[in-house]
């Protein structure tokens, strides 16, 4: 073979990895156009840049964290679900003052829990977008009724809105928009393999195509002990350990345990370094699972240089969002732990030095019902969500807000509103951001074709 | 089953049919050996009238099977098993012990053992201690080891997780969901239903114990949390299956079996359940939550239902409203296949052939007596079916399943008969992955269990392939199960258990005996032979003088058994 020039050498070497992380032999088609792709996006990735996901499993109760507050619209609500509507006067202090003002005097306030994140709001490093959910194409309520459009399949159903929002596609897709956004720049990293990262488990939203996430718990990496030590005192255990834990394998749920055994070994010992060398001084002040895994991630990012990262996504969650029952109790207690550890974490960007260089935003399973079933609320799809960062065009609210009604414009049933922006939508602007170019985010997004405003006014 | 019924490697191939009708006749001529299973139960078994009897045929005698093979059996069937259940069953062979398992005394109930230990003291009324004891006392101790295995199992498809219970007594809430689920295990799936519908826990896991009618005034509408996951998880699925367990294709698409009608509908039914605290009066005792709870008529929806294509009548009292709800679930034809494949995958592999669902399917639709909905048909027809008992499959590179964490840990503690010296058994929640199991009974952290059916990861999605443990698999699961376990072996980390090595110590000094031993009883004999070979070589360098350099070199060759891909795929 005769002599290559570097970008040549790249792209055969990331072939290559392509095919060993997927047992695949010859690299398929998609994965040439995503290695093209990846020559693209890598080019341009001479900064750093994290997307981090907080995911409320369950079903957040959007209506109780981010309260329709005009006048009007509150005494609707009031009206639909008096036994679980927060009380005005404890809305007051977390009013948010838009930069442009809603039409029709429509107003939001946060829960009092997410009372934290109004400097956000108003220092412009935090908007609202209203109304979001998974959706194929735009939908109405008539189109809805009719049938004659495409939804996303197992609406209202737990696993499946999951999936469908972490992924673009139903539950058992392997690869999410995180992941695939994140393998595009496979190439400009030094740890490949840190490019995203879960500090909660498995995440379909990680996995790339052939990529997979490392999952770190929220005190750190874990090292095997056996390895690192003789076992039961025989060196030649130890070493055999390894050995096993290596090993590759022809049955293929036995190549999957080698797989993890040598990511483990080797991704541990990485970030023990890395991380030994971070310091990060930001109070986290409220102790929570989440504030501990939030605070993980800004060690992580701490850690960036060390490990030599251009481009990471991580992702971190909070559960018990399924407030079908006893919500006035559990609800505001699980808002607060996210409103004090996301303005931790902000400060933590800050403090780092990267606030413009991390986005954050919430996602969850669906929105829920409007209409009470007494003490809590049903599965419902459009919910309200946060995105902050240094580098968002803060202090707004983006989408439309929909009629605050049980049988209204945007409800299919009990005040389930079909949303009027697609989480793709979201994705998009995210993927933008990140430094995605058009035909990069539809690649990757197959669905975002269907929307006419491909991205939503979310960054500077 | 022996080598010599091995047929192709692959597992979608078609069953040739003389063993396919062998099979058949075999479980028929069986159906009616393990009879007298009498549960208390709500509502009997649905008769599903007479059907055409599949030809029967006497087998000859087999001979008696490899030894692999009744490993790979016992490995199956049991959440682990000792040297001298192998011998049992390399004696009797696999048909013999299952009907000798199926008619095994039931163990005392998990609800008795916590009174007996005394965790029905007031102290104990908020908490949920005692559980985890109770759960690892029976999952390791049960000698009626095939119940358990599939308790646990049915734990993983109607799932309670102890976390997410509310209310008094949550251990003995969760304890008797444990019993419900052992006392139907070789009993029928219809009662089954109804008994976990009406239990304390599951009305309080799924948020529908004080579910209350809709309310016009506050425009309060019934929870629809169990209709819908009854639907969803328990017992008919998404989209409409072939009897195969695949989706039925319209057009190219699947079809969904519901609609969010059909939940609103369901949920009616599921209003007025409430604790049936009859007799007693506050502060009431554990017995409350182990009555099946009772209805309150002030909160029950008695107007008409509409659901699945069935209609409730307005005015219809809520137990006949009950019934006609879970009879409809019940007999909906996608239940047969839709437990079945589940069960298939926490018992036998991954990666069922639609066949294999099927024949399952089959025995669930009808035991050979009319009667659908037996469980014990279901389980033998899981266990002894041509494709879990096929060496030949069973070295193919697809077939098996990751086992679970919680299974990886019983296996080790019941092959070396562990035991708790204060009968506590105070090993505890083992949920943290960074530092024990990443999994411990009913201890999902939602009703989705720990895994889904369909997970796959990056590498298997390509190959078509689902492999559902492996959604808690992880870089630092793996390691806080290693480290875990090199402890646990060790009698540290799990309270006073005790592992009783009586079977392996004398063959310390005799290496390459103490790791065939170790092979056979952990991976059916399937651990390579260099692993083996460097293993025993291992053991041989180790020192030998004293008790606890013998014991060493044990726990040694155990430990990289236990990490070995041949342990933690079970094939």
């Amino acid at each position: 073979m005769g002599s290559t020039t570097p970008q040549q050498h790249e792209r055969r070497a990331f072939l290559q990895r392509l095919s060993a992380l997927s047992l695949l032999g010859p690299a398929a088609p998609w994965a040439l156009q995503l290695s093209a792709m990846s020559e693209a996006a890598a080019a341009t990735a001479t900064d750093y840049k994290a997307l981090v996901c907080v995911f409320l499993y369950g079903g957040n109760d959007h209506a109780n964290t981010i309260v329709p507050f005009d006048t009007a619209s509150y005494g609707a609500l009031q009206q639909i679900r008096p036994n679980l509507i927060l009380s005005r006067d404890a809305l007051l202090p977390s009013q948010l003052a838009p930069a442009t003002a809603l039409p029709g005097q429509r107003a939001y306030a946060l829960a009092p829990g997410l009372e934290p994140l109004v400097p956000l709001f108003q220092a412009k490093e935090m908007s609202v977008v209203l109304n979001i959910g998974t959706l194929i194409e735009p939908t109405t309520k008539a189109q809805y009724q009719a049938k004659s459009v495409r939804l996303p399949p197992k609406l209202f159903s737990h696993n499946d809105q999951q999936a469908f929002w972490q992924t673009s596609a139903t539950e058992g897709s392997p690869s999410g928009w995180g992941g695939r956004m994140g393998e595009l720049f496979l190439n400009a990293q030094s740890n490949a393999n840190l490019t995203a990262i879960s500090v909660s488990g498995q995440a379909a939203f990680l996995s790339g195509r052939t990529m997979r996430a490392y999952q770190i718990a929220a005190s750190g990496p874990t090292a095997i002990t056996g390895v690192g030590s003789p076992v039961f005192g025989s060196a030649q255990g130890s070493a055999l350990l390894k050995s096993v834990l290596t090993q590759n394998q022809s049955h293929a749920l036995m190549q999957e345990w080698v797989t993890t055994g040598q990511r483990s070994l080797d991704l541990n010992d990485r970030l023990s370094s890395a991380l030994a060398g971070v310091n990060l001084t930001t109070p986290f002040p409220i102790a929570s699972n989440i504030s501990d895994q939030l605070k993980m991630v800004a060690r992580l990012i701490a850690a960036r240089d060390a490990l030599g990262l251009k481009r990471q996504v991580f992702f971190v969650s909070i559960g018990g969002f399924d407030t079908h029952d006893s919500q006035a109790t559990t609800h505001p207690a699980l808002i607060a732990q996210v409103g004090y550890s996301l303005a931790a974490f902000h400060q933590a960007m800050k403090d780092l030095g990267v606030s413009q260089q991390v986005t954050t935003f919430t996602a969850s399973d669906f929105g829920r019902t409007l209409a009470s079933n007494n003490d809590g609320s049903d599965h419902g799809w459009g919910s309200t969500h946060l995105v902050l960062g240094g580098a968002v065009r803060g202090g707004e609210y983006i989408g439309t807000p929909p009629t605050i009604a049980v049988n209204g414009p945007d409800d299919v049933g009990s005040g389930r509103f079909i949303p009027t922006l697609s989480v793709d939508q979201l994705a998009a602007s995210l993927g933008q951001w990140f430094g995605l170019s058009t035909s990069e985010q539809q690649v990757l997004l197959p669905n975002l074709a269907n929307f006419s405003q491909r991205t939503l006014p979310l960054f500077r | 089953m022996t080598k010599t019924q091995a047929h192709t490697a692959d597992p979608n191939a078609p069953l040739e049919s003389t063993q396919a009708s062998l099979l058949a006749g075999t479980a028929l001529a069986l159906a009616g050996c393990g009879g007298g299973e009498s549960s208390p139960s709500v509502s009997g078994p649905i008769s599903t009238g007479p059907t055409s009897p599949t030809t029967p045929s006497v087998p000859a005698p087999p001979p008696p099977p490899d030894i692999s093979d009744t490993a790979r059996f016992l490995s199956q069937a049991t959440l682990g098993f000792t040297r001298a259940e192998f011998d049992e069953v390399q004696s009797s062979g696999p048909s013999a012990w299952l009907e000798r398992q199926f008619a095994a005394p039931l163990g005392t109930s998990h609800y008795d053992w916590l009174v007996s230990k005394g965790y029905s003291a007031a102290t104990n009324t908020n908490s949920t201690a005692g559980i985890d004891n109770s759960l690892w006392n029976r999952l390791i101790t049960a000698r009626d080891a095939l119940r358990v295995r599939v308790a646990l199992a049915l734990s993983e498809t109607l799932v309670v997780g102890v976390q997410g219970l509310t209310g008094q007594w949550r251990q003995f809430s969760a304890a008797n969901y444990m019993d419900i689920l052992e006392r139907n295990a070789f009993g029928n799936f219809r009662t089954l239903l109804t008994e976990v519908t009406l239990s304390p826990a599951m009305g309080s896991y799924l948020t529908y114990r004080g579910n209350t009618k809709a309310n016009p005034r506050t425009g309060s509408v019934p929870d629809e949390n169990y209709a819908r996951e009854v639907m969803q998880l328990f017992t008919i699925g998404l989209v409409t299956l072939e009897p195969t367990g695949l989706p039925r294709l319209v057009g190219g698409q699947p079809q969904e079996t519901y609609t969010l009608d059909d939940v609103t509908g369901l949920a009616r039914v599921f209003t007025g359940y409430d604790l049936d605290t009859t007799g007693y009066s506050a502060p009431f005792p554990p017995d409350v939550v182990r009555r099946p709870m009772a209805q309150v008529a002030s909160r029950y929806e008695t107007g008409e239902k509409r659901f699945l294509g069935t209609v409730i009548p307005a005015n219809t009292p809520a137990p006949e409203a009950l019934q006609s709800a879970l009879n409809t679930l019940f007999l909906h034809p996608n239940t047969p296949p839709f437990i079945s494949r589940q069960l298939i995958q926490r018992m036998v592999t991954s990666n069922p052939s639609p066949a294999y669902v099927q024949r399952v399917a089959a025995q669930f639709e009808n035991n050979g007596a009319g009667v659908r909905g037996d469980l014990k048909a279901v389980v033998r027809a899981i266990l002894l079916d041509p494709e879990a008992r096929d060496p030949a499959l069973a070295a193919s590179s697809t077939f098996g399943k990751v086992r679970e964490p919680m299974v990886r840990f019983l296996s080790w503690a019941r092959a070396f008969s562990a035991s708790s010296a204060s009968g506590n058994f105070a090993i505890g929640d083992l949920s943290d992955p960074a530092t024990r199991l990443g999994q411990s009974p009913l201890r999902s952290p939602s009703v989705f269990n720990f895994f889904r059916p369909g997970f796959t990861s990056v590498s298997l999605a390509d190959r078509g392939l689902v492999a559902p443990e492996l959604q808690i698999t992880s870089e630092t699961s793996t390691a806080g199960y290693l480290n875990y376990m090199q402890r646990a072996i060790n009698g540290q980390g799990v309270g006073d258990l005790v592992a009783d090595y009586s079977s392996l110590l004398p063959l310390a000094k005799t290496p390459k005996a103490l790791v065939d031993e170790l092979a056979l009883l952990f991976t059916a004999n399937s651990l390579s032979a260099s692993t083996r070979s460097e293993l025993a070589s291992a053991v041989e360098a180790m020192p030998q003088t004293t008790d606890a350099q013998l014991k060493s070199r044990v726990l040694a060759a155990l430990f990289i058994t236990l990490a070995s891909p041949e342990f933690i795929v079970q094939r």
